[in-house]
């Protein structure tokens, strides 16, 4: 097998942007402010499935053609209709994507939020993440069932990136490569200038300590729901990404194992550090690649032994070594986070 | 300004407070005693409701405070310590110090994101922080985390970062708990001038009853979850009934 690196590449560093994405989103859920979200692929689904609905509905919409129903009889005509927008009408197709994005942001948001407030009444914190882990799996369920959001578990294709009307197949993926490279570095500067606000220090204050931080004052019902908003709505611009670089949506792509992996990423990088996420999804994209490209190999010569599974294998075996010898991660979070030092030392240098 | 009326505390059945009233005038500084498990800690985490109260009343100021949350208490102006220092271990001193802040815009998450909305009040309570933290010796450890600070330093640590969020009441739990002897005075002659400087007011549970007895007015001593006394220092050490339940004489 040949493999044409310039394409592996921009796959990766692709697939890296989104990972980013998703990690940078529990960094800050988790490894800053001590929320456990276990539902991560609740919320990356949450943007996968607003893409099918958008790309089905609003798309024609725009493009001013008439709804035809996505699944069933006329699968394969609204799969041509939507191929034919996406390639003819790059203005239609990039406005689709922008509302896309907005909408499943939204939504995503919105849901974080609404669920960090049900479950107030669960004492204990981890309650949280079970009730995420399940969520996720529920809506997946609902979703796989209920026909008119990916047409049940037929899935939809034709679900494509907003640059595919480029002509030359190449250019267009790396397009999309640098756009989803943007939302990655947007993303990693927003989230990182949050830590180093007063912002972050509330949230690193209610990871330590629930109840000191309530008595110093700090209203975390409601710090916890904002938290939740913000990382929700970063993972479902991930799902949105994700669908749009697969093409497709199924519901077979969200399920809890997405979830673990971002949590490796996180894990693996150094929870509390938004540059130990990109470092960890980065690593994970290439394991990934890199177990991928070896199954394919040994399919390929013959040898019967399902090597995809042993990136599962790996992932467990990285989680384990990593909590038992280097629990902070490969790149620990730093002592000083906030800008409160920076801003210390240049008053005291102006009053010299 | 802290009244307190017939306050009772239930665990599971077990009563920790029963029928407790005391006040606390403006500026005073009121020691809490009695024998481990009387319902010291209890009583002074109901008046900072980070416990609830089972019955009775707690008022601040006239404002009934019997059932708010203790963010809600804090804002209002009652800090308190813990009897095990209960700082936020992996975070800096200084930022330990920067929390409870009131009204901070980088808090806000809209903000947060742009320096330009709060770099000058961060700088303001920084240097407000580092004078605080110069106060209690603290001023060669700002960038250190808490966690690598000596059992006496957490202590001074923990009242520096309540006084950041300038309460009006100040509730120590063992302020001197692990702390060396000099150390402890220390604290207390702080406590004593904080008092002096700004009419704060404290209510101090702490059993090195000979340094609370030079510094405090009036002491109540706690026996079974109940007042079994009070009085002034001097009165307190000659009363035979707290000395037979708490010295054993």
């Amino acid at each position: 097998m040949n493999i044409d690196l310039i394409a592996t590449i921009i796959a990766l560093l692709t697939i890296f942007g989104i990972s980013a994405l998703m990690a940078l989103s529990l960094n800050l859920e988790y490894g800053v402010a001590g929320v456990p979200n276990f539902g991560q692929v609740l919320f990356v689904s949450i943007g996968a499935y607003t893409a099918g609905l958008t790309y089905t509905r609003l798309l024609p919409f725009l493009a001013g053609q008439p709804y035809i129903n996505a699944c069933g009889d006329s699968l394969a005509q609204a799969v041509q209709v939507r191929t034919n927008i996406m390639h003819t009408m790059p203005g239609v197709g990039l406005a689709n994507f922008v509302i896309t994005v907005i909408i499943s942001a939204l939504v995503g948001g919105l849901v974080g939020y609404a669920v960090s407030y049900i479950t107030l009444r669960l004492k204990q914190e981890w309650f949280l993440a079970l009730v995420l882990l399940v969520g996720g799996e529920i809506l997946r369920i609902v979703v796989r069932g209920y026909e008119p959001i990916t047409c049940g578990s037929n899935g939809l294709s034709g679900i494509a990136q907003p640059f595919s009307w480029i002509a030359d197949t190449r250019l267009s993926a790396v397009a999309f490569m640098i756009l989803v490279l943007v939302f990655a570095a947007l993303m990693y500067l927003y989230t990182d200038r949050l830590v180093r606000s007063p912002y972050g220090r509330l949230l690193k204050a209610m990871r330590e300590n629930e109840q000191v931080a309530r008595s110093l004052g700090k209203n975390l019902t409601r710090i916890r729901a904002q938290v939740m908003l913000i990382g929700s709505a970063i993972a479902a611009i991930a799902g949105v990404l994700f669908a749009l670089n697969v093409g497709f949506v199924s519901t077979n792509d969200y399920v809890v194992g997405l979830t673990l992996e971002v949590w490796v990423m996180v894990v693996l990088g150094g929870l509390g550090n938004s540059k130990g996420a990109l470092f960890g999804a980065l690593l994970i994209t290439i394991i990934n690649r890199v177990t991928a490209i070896v199954a394919i190999q040994l399919n390929m010569s013959g040898i019967d032994i399902e090597f995809n599974y042993f990136r599962y294998i790996l992932l467990g075996v990285i989680l384990l070594l990593m909590l038992l010898y280097r629990p902070k991660g490969l790149l620990p979070e730093p002592t000083q986070t906030t800008n409160a030092h920076d801003l210390l030392a240049e008053n005291q240098d102006g009053m010299n | 300004m802290l009244e307190i009326t017939n306050v009772v505390k239930d665990f599971d059945g077990l009563r920790a407070v029963e029928g407790v009233s005391l006040s606390v005038a403006k500026g005073e500084i009121v020691g809490l005693i009695g024998p481990n498990g009387s319902g010291k800690s209890t009583l002074l985490s109901m008046i900072a409701r980070t416990l609830d109260v089972t019955a009775g009343q707690i008022t601040l100021d006239g404002h009934d405070i019997s059932h708010l949350s203790s963010d809600a208490a804090f804002r209002l102006g009652l800090a308190r310590s813990y009897q095990d220092p209960s700082l936020f271990f992996q975070m800096t001193v200084l930022d330990n110090a920067l929390l409870p802040v009131k009204d901070q815009s980088g808090e806000h998450p809209w903000y947060a994101p742009w320096r330009r909305f709060w770099k000058e009040q961060e700088g303001d309570n920084a240097r407000h922080a580092s004078t605080i933290l110069k106060r209690v010796n603290l001023h060669n450890h700002f960038a250190n985390r808490a966690s690598d600070l000596s059992g006496g330093q957490m202590k001074l640590l923990e009242m520096a970062r309540s006084l950041m969020g300038e309460p009006k009441m100040l509730l120590l739990d063992e302020p001197t708990a692990g702390v060396a002897p000099a150390l402890a005075y220390e604290i207390f002659q702080q406590i004593a001038a904080l008092r002096r400087e700004s009419g704060m007011t404290f209510v101090i549970v702490e059993h090195r009853l000979e340094i609370l007895f030079d510094f405090v007015d009036t002491v109540y001593v706690m026996h079974m979850g109940k007042v079994l006394a009070q009085g002034t220092p001097d009165e307190i050490s000659r009363n035979a009934q707290v000395r037979e339940i708490y010295f054993g004489d």
